[in-house]
């Protein structure tokens, strides 16, 4: 039997476009790596512990959503309430152990506040997926929409003054140590491990990457496409929540005005981690490093005595940056 | 001999390691239709490809009328006289016919102050679309259009810059019978005006109807050229393969006794089909013929869920599927593999390990965990068993041929371990080689007790595939036969209505 010719370059392109993908997968972590040797010798106490673990515990807040944002964005879809959604789940969490710990107890009070702000955050990622598969609104409006009004609510809930009556030991999740680093990392790296898991070892995060990759050939292929998206979008609404706890946790207070416009820094950093909003590209991993690079990146600038103007300029040169240089990367490699 | 049209002289083209054009010299004579032929990789795309400006060559150039030209773009070639129509639709749904027609050409329909002249547009498009001879309405939108007519559109889009040469890349393949007709129709009398046409086709029988010359590639090598009248078919396959392999088709198996796999009680759709009642047996190949806007592959659709049918009820293997919808009908082991394969067959970004296990990541998961280990005998099975000539089972799927990417998804469905596939045009576009290759594997899967449905433009197809068939004309069945009992002279009337 005479080989077939087309399969020929196809094998060896595709070949090579493996082996080039390998190194050039690898463009960010190299960013990355040197963007600290730069750091390290030009910003004053970039180098020191104390910053190092004050960086992580700041990009752990934003990280564990960026990993629930990062499915949504391979699922080709988006969320831009987490910002609010935080603020929702911090102040559900902090009004209703204010209101209950008296009669039933610090300890259940905080537990059934976090229950329910952590199922409110589920619930709004369900509204946002159901609204799509029901009425095909996009999930960019619904998001947009929820944004607003999540915030809203959040700020109803403690009418415009901080909630404080907290338990002292609530603190612990967000600003406390343990092993020697700030608690927030741990839940950075637990949701870490188990989304890469996730998003790499089950069929869930297979249809995940099927789905936004082409949702029409998923479906045709038995892909229960609506249960993949929403499935997504819930895990980002509890990620979100999730965050806003340890956040209220960390200033002590539930207060409706934090997190503000933390879904453009979660964006960048899973765009910057190489996912495409066209959906089915990007890894765990690369948001990871994402986030790693961002949290540095606003960290050299402050030490550095970059005004905060100039370093939203900056940020928005770096985005466009490296989406720039993603594409380059992947056009070359085709 | 006159000055050719077209020359190529000594064109090579390279990719990498990989010589898909070797020294190609011919000459195309001006006016007149150049069929050319050769299996998939002969670099007979390559060719055609390198005269519209698609890829530029490695060695060699191209003489346009006596004068060499270097394209470095379709767009020169355009500007040059060459067009191509392409069998992938390169129109915008979503906009009107007449807009399709100008599109990137508003120039001339400028007004003072920018604003586009409506009506001029219309009337040079209805102009246009009459001189060509295709009755369609200009202001129509395209997405409401058949992909026959988009087809056709196409053509008269490719057409509207006047070109001296035409290059017609697979144009027919989604085509029925009666369109290509019309197609044939158009370019008899473009060759009338003296337009150069280069011609691509799997379809044999065609060329035989339009073609004056036929050149025969294989290998990236020039293995011939001769007018037509001098051809046979079987000459110009012999030369397509060196030695030709024809599959036999096996003798039809015994159904009698089988059980029903697959039964279908007055299934209704809109305007797309009703009051249909189908049975498949266990091992039988049922064949729907029909042509374009029959129905056939809305039917099948239906059948799969994938657009649910207002009124009727499928029963697989005794059990009826409510509701019906992909989810529901691969659980029932209901395979589908859908007519535009390259749009929603696969998800061409992907590997083809990943497109392979897509359709069983349950079956293949223990406790909803995969692992590229666990699935690996799978997808390597699928690869040995169709013989799909793949370098790495990483690739991406979008780096294989017709042929290879069509066994990826039968593969797709092959490792959801069905009773029952339904196949809508899965030989569109493929080779003759790979087309025999696919009818082994559907008769081989009939022979393990599959039941499948075989939907084929091409009513010769079907006749010798299938072991029944079923006739669909507007949406309604008009016949039944088996295949041994039915002519395809009898089979194109009644699908015809004549």
């Amino acid at each position: 039997m005479t080989a077939s010719k087309t399969d020929i370059p196809s094998a060896a392109a595709a070949g090579n476009r493996h082996r080039r993908f390998r190194v050039e997968s690898m463009a960010m972590e190299l960013i990355f790596v040197a963007l600290v040797i730069v750091l390290i010798f030009a910003a004053p106490g970039f180098a020191s512990i104390n910053n190092a673990l004050n960086v992580l515990r700041t990009i752990s807040m934003l990280g564990i959503v960026a990993f629930g944002m990062t499915a949504v964005v391979i699922s080709g879809e988006i969320d831009l309430s987490v910002g609010s959604g935080a603020a929702l789940g911090g102040c559900i969490t902090a009004a209703i152990t204010a209101a209950t710990m008296a009669t039933i107890g610090a300890v259940p009070a905080v537990v059934v506040g976090v229950c329910v702000a952590l199922a409110a955050g589920m619930a709004s990622g369900y509204f946002s997926g159901k609204i799509k598969q029901l009425l095909n609104v996009p999930t960019f409006i619904t998001t947009l929409a929820l944004l607003t009004a999540l915030r809203g609510v959040a700020n109803m809930i403690t009418g415009g003054y901080p909630i404080i009556d907290l338990p002292d030991w609530f603190q612990f999740f967000g600003a406390g140590w343990f092993l020697g680093l700030p608690v927030p990392v741990f839940f950075f790296l637990g949701v870490f491990v188990i989304l890469h898991l996730v998003m790499t070892s089950s069929t869930f995060g297979r249809e995940i990457y099927a789905v936004g990759g082409n949702a029409e050939a998923a479906r045709l292929s038995g892909i229960n496409v609506a249960r993949a998206k929403t499935g997504a979008l819930v895990i980002t609404g509890l990620l979100a929540a999730l965050s806003g706890i340890l956040l209220s946790s960390q200033i002590g207070s539930g207060n409706g005005t934090i997190a503000i416009g933390m879904e453009l820094d979660v964006i960048a950093a899973v765009i910057i981690g190489g996912a495409s909003l066209y959906g089915g590209k990007g890894t765990i991993w690369g948001t990871f490093v994402g986030v790693l690079l961002l949290g540095c990146i606003s960290n050299g600038m402050t030490l550095l005595n970059v005004s905060e103007y100039e370093q939203y300029v900056a940020k928005g040169v770096i985005i466009l940056g490296a989406v720039m240089l993603r594409q380059y990367l992947d056009r070359r490699g085709t | 001999m006159t000055q050719p049209a077209v020359e190529f002289r000594n064109v090579s083209k390279t990719f990498g390691p990989v010589k898909a054009l070797v020294d190609f010299s011919q000459r195309f004579a001006a006016g007149e239709v150049h069929a050319l032929m050769g299996r998939n990789g002969s670099g007979k795309s390559t060719a055609i490809k390198v005269l519209g400006g698609v890829l530029a060559p490695s060695s060699g150039e191209i003489l346009l009328n006596g004068s060499p030209v270097h394209f470095q773009s379709p767009r020169d070639a355009k500007a040059a006289g060459i067009a191509t129509v392409y069998q992938e639709l390169s129109l915008v749904p979503s906009l009107t016919i007449a807009e399709n027609l100008f599109l990137g050409d508003l120039a001339p329909l400028r007004r003072a102050g920018g604003l586009i002249d409506w009506k001029r547009m219309n009337a040079l498009a209805a102009g246009h679309l009459h001189h060509v001879g295709v009755d369609l309405d200009p202001r129509a939108l395209v997405s409401k259009l058949s992909v026959g007519q988009q087809q056709i559109l196409e053509i008269a889009k490719a057409m509207h810059s006047s070109p001296s040469v035409l290059i017609f890349d697979e144009a027919t393949s989604a085509l029925a019978q009666r369109e290509v007709e019309q197609v044939f129709a158009l370019m008899r009398d473009l060759r009338g005006r003296g337009v150069t046409m280069l011609y691509v086709t799997h379809r044999m029988s065609e060329i035989f109807e339009i073609a004056d010359t036929c050149t025969v590639l294989r290998d990236g090598h020039f293995v011939s050229a001769a007018p037509m009248k001098e051809l046979t078919p079987r000459t110009i396959v012999d030369e397509m393969f060196g030695a030709a392999e024809i599959a036999r088709r096996p003798d039809r198996s015994d159904l009698r006794g089988a059980r029903d796999l697959l039964v279908v009680r007055g299934l209704s759709r809109g305007s797309a089909y009703r009051d249909i009642d189908l049975t498949v047996k266990a091992g039988e190949i049922l064949g729907i013929a029909g042509i374009l806007g029959s129905g056939r592959s809305e039917l099948l659709r239906g059948i799969f869920g994938a657009d649910p049918p207002d009124a009727g009820e499928v029963v697989i293997d005794g059990t009826a599927i409510r509701p019906a919808s992909p989810q529901q009908m691969k659980r029932a082991g209901v395979g589908f593999t859908p007519e535009n394969r390259k749009e929603v067959g696969l998800v061409q970004a992907q590997s083809i390990h990943a497109n392979l296990c897509m359709a069983s990541l349950d079956l293949l998961a223990r406790r909803g965990l995969v692992s590229e280990r666990r699935e690996r005998p799978a997808v390597d099975r699928q690869i040995r068993d169709l013989a799909i000539k793949v370098s790495a089972p990483e690739a991406a799927v979008s780096t294989l041929s017709g042929g290879n990417q069509q066994k990826i998804v039968v593969g797709k469905w092959l490792n959801s371990a069905p009773k029952i596939l339904l196949l809508d045009e899965p030989t569109r576009g493929i080779d003759v080689q790979a087309k025999r290759q696919l009818f082994e594997i559907i008769w081989q899967e009939a022979r393990a007790g599959l039941g499948i449905v075989f939907v084929s433009s091409e009513l010769e197809e079907i006749l010798e595939v299938s072991d029944r068939i079923v006739m669909l004309r507007h949406g309604r069945i008009v016949g039944e036969a088996q295949s041994a009992d039915v002519t395809l002279h009898d089979l194109y009337a009644t699908c015809l209505g004549e």
